[in-house]
């Protein structure tokens, strides 16, 4: 199987929901075929580059499935299934994306603002992170925005990370500036947005300081800042 | 949940001739129709009630040599009688099979028990003993303890046993429907590593919309403990109450097999 072969083959495994090759799938006889994890593995021995895994394997089934459950076809436990298989390829990819041993480039405090279950794209930005050099504090997904401010107080972090998939949930983001400019902690800290629904102009509305349209988006800007 | 599909029983009145008369298209559409409709296993029966013993042994030999050709599904052969059990589980030669089924009866146990374990084959244990059915758990209970002693001492291993509570019509006798509900949760209990199965359909007889009990039925067999049936797999209403029992009972993994089914509906 050549890269463009496997990386396909992740991307139907994943919008199959088939995390391993007994298990079943949206349609049926997959069983016993090599589902994600062990596709993941097979393009991780053939050398191909995570960060192509995450972007084209990854992120893009997950596009599918989210329209698949717009139109009705998937129901909620097709989409968890999927991502299911999304957090177990990341649990192999994430050492190959974190390079270690790099110095600290400061702490930041990671999370799904209250409300808010989804949580896989979060998780992939903290290996991100992690993998750049930054001390992360990932806080999981549903966070209120007390504990958010909390968390950016208690240890004096430089950089803020919040994330939203439901138009519902973005606007807590707004809620969370509002609540570190109150609390004097608005000039410490940079804060970085992203999900699906986000967008540039909807962080300068809100006043954060940058927009990420994905994972490795969110590095570049962080270098940038950094520069 | 494990459906064992029960059509191919000679005391029905469509099977008969197909054993006697060795219609073999026929016996190949049934097993295949069950497997079709979700069978994990093809129960076999062959006593027709004419012929002697040899003509049994005769027709499940053929039953399951015709079967085993044609279908890819285990053969639960099915007998009240010995040499009929050995004589078939030696046709299966290999292919995966089950013994349907014992009883507490020492005598037939010392017969039965080593075939199970010469062909390393799991046993359907009946939950009663030479006096027939118990009327309480304690009992039914005693007589899975007799069976599971025997088996032990004849090197089947307690995975191998699927213990049937039994069910007796609960219109001679309301408080049946919850003994044999009871006994399957003392027998999971009791035994953990071995399974229940259940023929479920007697419980309704006497009763008008018998569908309907066997349903309700099936799904608190299944909270109660219940691993497999013994059923009509392409009876709609209960493949949909094994279907949302085992989805109920958080058995049913990303609810694949239930949301296959009704996803449409
Ligand atoms: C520095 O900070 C940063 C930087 C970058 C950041 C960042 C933070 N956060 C994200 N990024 C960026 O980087 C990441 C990596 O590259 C990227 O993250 P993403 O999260 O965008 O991308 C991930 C890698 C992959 N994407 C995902 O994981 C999301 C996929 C979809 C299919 C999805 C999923 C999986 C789920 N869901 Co939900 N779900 C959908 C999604 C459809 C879609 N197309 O997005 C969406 C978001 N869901 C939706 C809905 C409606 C719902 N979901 C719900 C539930 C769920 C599941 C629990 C079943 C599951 C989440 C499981 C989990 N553990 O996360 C419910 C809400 C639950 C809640 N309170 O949160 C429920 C309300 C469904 C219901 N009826 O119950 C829709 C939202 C519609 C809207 N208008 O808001 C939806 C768009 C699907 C749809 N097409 O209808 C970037 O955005």
């Amino acid at each position: 199987m050549n890269q463009t072969e496997l990386i396909e083959k992740i991307n139907f495994n994943i919008i199959q929901g088939r995390m391993t090759a007994e298990d079943e799938g949206f349609d049926e006889g997959l069983e016993g075929q090599p589902a994600v994890t062990e596709l993941i593995e097979q393009a991780v021995e053939a050398g191909i580059d995570a960060k192509i895994i995450v972007l084209d394997g990854l992120t893009g089934a997950m596009e599918t499935v989210g329209a698949k459950f717009d139109k009705g076809e998937y129901l909620i436990p097709d989409m968890l299934a999927s991502a299911e298989c999304v957090g177990a390829a990341m649990d192999i990819l994430a050492p190959l994306l974190a390079d270690a041993g790099v110095e600290s480039k400061g702490k930041f405090v990671l999370a799904t603002v209250a409300g808010d279950l989804h949580d896989i794209g979060k998780n992939i930005v903290a290996i991100m992170l992690k993998g750049a050099g930054f001390e992360v504090l990932d806080l999981g997904n549903d966070v209120t925005t007390g504990r958010i401010v909390e968390a950016v107080k208690a240890n004096n972090a430089q950089f803020l990370g919040l994330s939203a998939l439901l138009t519902t949930t973005m606007r807590e983001m707004g809620v969370v500036i509002k609540a570190l400019e109150e609390s004097g902690l608005r000039d410490q800290v940079r804060v970085l947005i992203g999900g699906a629904p986000t967008s540039e102009a909807f962080a300068a509305e809100i006043g954060a300081d940058a927009h990420c349209r994905d994972a490795f988006h969110a590095i570049d800007l962080l270098r940038q800042m950094a520069a | 949940m494990i459906i064992i599909g029960e059509k191919i029983n000679a005391t029905r009145k469509a099977v008969k001739p197909m054993i006697l008369e060795r219609r073999e298209t026929e016996l190949i559409e049934l097993a295949q129709n069950q497997a079709d409709a979700g069978a994990a296993y093809i129960d076999i029966n062959v006593g027709t009630g004419t012929g002697g013993r040899e003509d049994e042994v005769e027709a499940i030999r053929w039953a399951v040599t015709t079967v085993k050709a044609a279908v890819a599904k285990p053969i639960c052969v099915d007998s009240a009688d010995a040499r009929v059990l050995a004589a078939g589980l030696a046709a299966c030669d290999g292919h995966d099979a089950m013994i349907n089924s014992v009883k507490a009866d020492p005598d037939y146990l010392a017969e039965v028990l080593p075939i199970a374990a010469r062909h390393d084959v799991p046993v359907i244990c009946l939950a009663m003993d030479l006096e027939g059915i118990p009327k309480d758990v304690a009992g039914r209970l005693a007589a899975c303890q007799t069976i599971a002693d025997a088996a032990g001492a004849h090197g089947v291993p307690e995975a191998h046993l699927y213990f049937d509570p039994l069910v007796l019509p609960i219109a001679a006798d309301a408080t049946q429907a919850k003994v044999t509900l009871d006994t399957l949760a003392a027998v999971k209990d009791r035994f953990p590593a071995a399974k229940t199965v259940m023929g479920l359909s007697n419980v309704s007889y006497g009763l008008p919309a018998r569908a309907q009990l066997n349903a309700a039925f099936l799904a608190m067999a299944l909270y109660a403990g219940l691993d497999a049936a013994i059923m009509d797999p392409m009876d709609s209403t209960m493949r949909a109450a094994a279907l949302t029992g085992t989805a109920l009972m958080g058995r049913d993994r990303h609810f694949r097999k239930y949301s296959r089914a009704f996803r449409n509906a």
